[in-house]
């Protein structure tokens, strides 16, 4: 039956479609003659937003501060993102040694200082006696701000203190998970090329010394994914593994149900 | 109008957000553009949060969720040409189903402390509740439309839609039959798209 024909009927099925009731092949049919009809597609995106509008009529209710505390320490931008190009030697550095992870924030913020004491002697030569001192005088109150600025950036800075390289049967690195005790965040970063598949989501498990394996978590598909932990449960997990799973992972308390993708061990850095 | 004016600034804060990444932003903008976008719309959209889930727990991590969402696609709003509290409901929904569904086999027996009062609203006749502080035009239709429908009824088309669920899923969520719950739906649907007709 062409629905083009029948203006009612159209509504009609437009509307189960927004709501989300026309479901099963009714629903696949109404989406082909969608694709076909700009009628069609149409009356479905009418009824999409006016429901979606929907969303606009529920009740007030104030949540709780902790949950603006928890965002604003998720989007504060951390001096460990300015480190990423050393990243692959970082990571031979992390296989041998470990816990150079702030070493290496220290002597990016330690290079600057140095660049910018070049500048002053640059600067001494090429300026003339007259403007000399007053030069050096205001490169000295640059030099004073930038050291507060360094010093207030130490403070905010992440304090690495659990990292562990998870890696593939290959041994080949697929993700970089480090963990800060003092905003309880655990940090995981892709660095390798695996993308799961549109129907399936990665999972984080710890695996304990004892009882099975506990989830701690589904990854998104962002390259950096953050999630809030406790440390004296990270103190306890010798290990951490990442299995494939259906999307939106799998319930905690029975394991992983895909294969194991990616492990290694979680080492305490030393400060 | 307000809401217009009130748009305007939803809309400015949004682009900053978006905008953070770009040179000549001011460091740290963004980040004080979400905090003001926070405070406009946290308890709104918590509000449609705490309605998808139906637990406060649930509700904080969806909207947290939610938030981190806006953080980063905010440079498409302009795109969706969606007035803004719609295009944040819709993100705050979609991520209250995704934290639903990661949930639903996970504790099953959770108590849905909220749902009780659905129960109520759909056994009895009790007032509408729905609340267009924030609503944009389009809201103000609809909402003018389900407020003349049954409260049972509204309340059947407004689940259906927020926690995305099938005819059977509401019968089993609400202890209805399945007859009654088809029903309802589709007299709701039939009396809503008489009215939305003449406010198009």
């Amino acid at each position: 039956m062409n629905l083009l024909n029948h203006p009612d009927l159209l509504d009609r099925l437009a509307a189960a479609y927004g709501l989300g009731t026309l479901r099963g092949g009714a629903r696949r049919r109404f989406e082909t003659m969608a694709r076909q009809s700009a009628t069609v597609r149409t009356a479905a995106l009418i009824w999409q937003e006016r429901f979606s509008s929907m969303t606009e009529l529920q009740t007030l209710e104030r949540p709780s501060a902790n949950v603006w505390k928890r965002i604003e320490n998720l989007i504060v931008r951390t001096p460990v993102v300015a480190a990423q190009p050393k990243e692959t030697a970082m990571l031979e550095k992390l296989r041998r040694g470990l816990g150079l992870w702030r070493g290496a924030a220290l002597a990016g913020a330690l290079a600057s200082v140095a660049a910018i004491v070049v500048g002053v002697n640059l600067g001494r030569e090429v300026a003339s006696r007259d403007g000399q001192l007053a030069q050096v005088q205001q490169r000295g109150t640059q030099l004073a701000a930038q050291n507060v600025q360094l010093t207030s950036q130490m403070q905010s800075m992440p304090q690495i203190q659990y990292v562990a390289v998870l890696a593939d049967e290959r041994s080949a690195a697929s993700m970089l998970v480090t963990f800060d005790p003092s905003h309880k965040m655990m940090t995981l970063k892709r660095i390798g090329d695996f993308q799961e598949g549109p129907d399936k989501s990665l999972q984080l498990w710890a695996l304990m010394p004892s009882g099975g394996p506990k989830s701690l978590g589904v990854l998104g598909t962002q390259a950096v994914v953050k999630m809030t932990a406790a440390e004296g449960e990270v103190r306890e997990m010798p290990a951490l593994a990442i299995s494939l799973e259906p999307k939106g992972g799998v319930p905690g308390d029975r394991g992983p149900t895909g294969p194991v993708l990616f492990k290694g061990p979680l080492l305490q850095t030393t400060l | 109008m307000a809401y217009e004016l009130q748009d305007l600034q939803l809309i400015a804060l949004i682009e900053r957000i978006g905008a953070r990444h770009l040179s000549g932003a001011p460091a740290g903008d963004g980040e004080a553009a979400l905090r003001v976008l926070y405070d406009l719309t946290s308890s709104k959209l918590y509000g449609v949060a705490l309605r998808v889930v139906g637990n406060r727990e649930w509700a904080e991590d969806a909207l947290q969720e939610a938030y981190l969402n806006i953080w980063r696609i905010a440079g498409d709003y302009k795109v969706t040409l969606s007035p803004p509290m719609a295009w944040m409901g819709v993100i705050v929904r979609s991520r209250s189903l995704d934290f639903l569904r990661r949930r639903a086999s996970e504790r099953a027996d959770a108590a849905l402390e909220l749902d009780d009062a659905i129960s109520e609203t759909v056994a009895g006749d009790s007032p509408d509740p729905m609340d267009t502080t924030q609503a944009s035009e389009q809201a103000w239709a609809l909402h003018e439309c389900l407020r003349k429908l049954e409260a049972k009824q509204r309340e059947v088309v407004s689940l259906a839609y927020l926690r995305d669920l099938s005819h059977s899923e509401l019968a089993e969520q609400l202890k209805l039959p399945l007859g009654t719950v088809k029903t309802w739906i589709r007299r709701g649907l039939d009396q809503l798209r008489g009215c939305m007709g003449r406010f198009a």
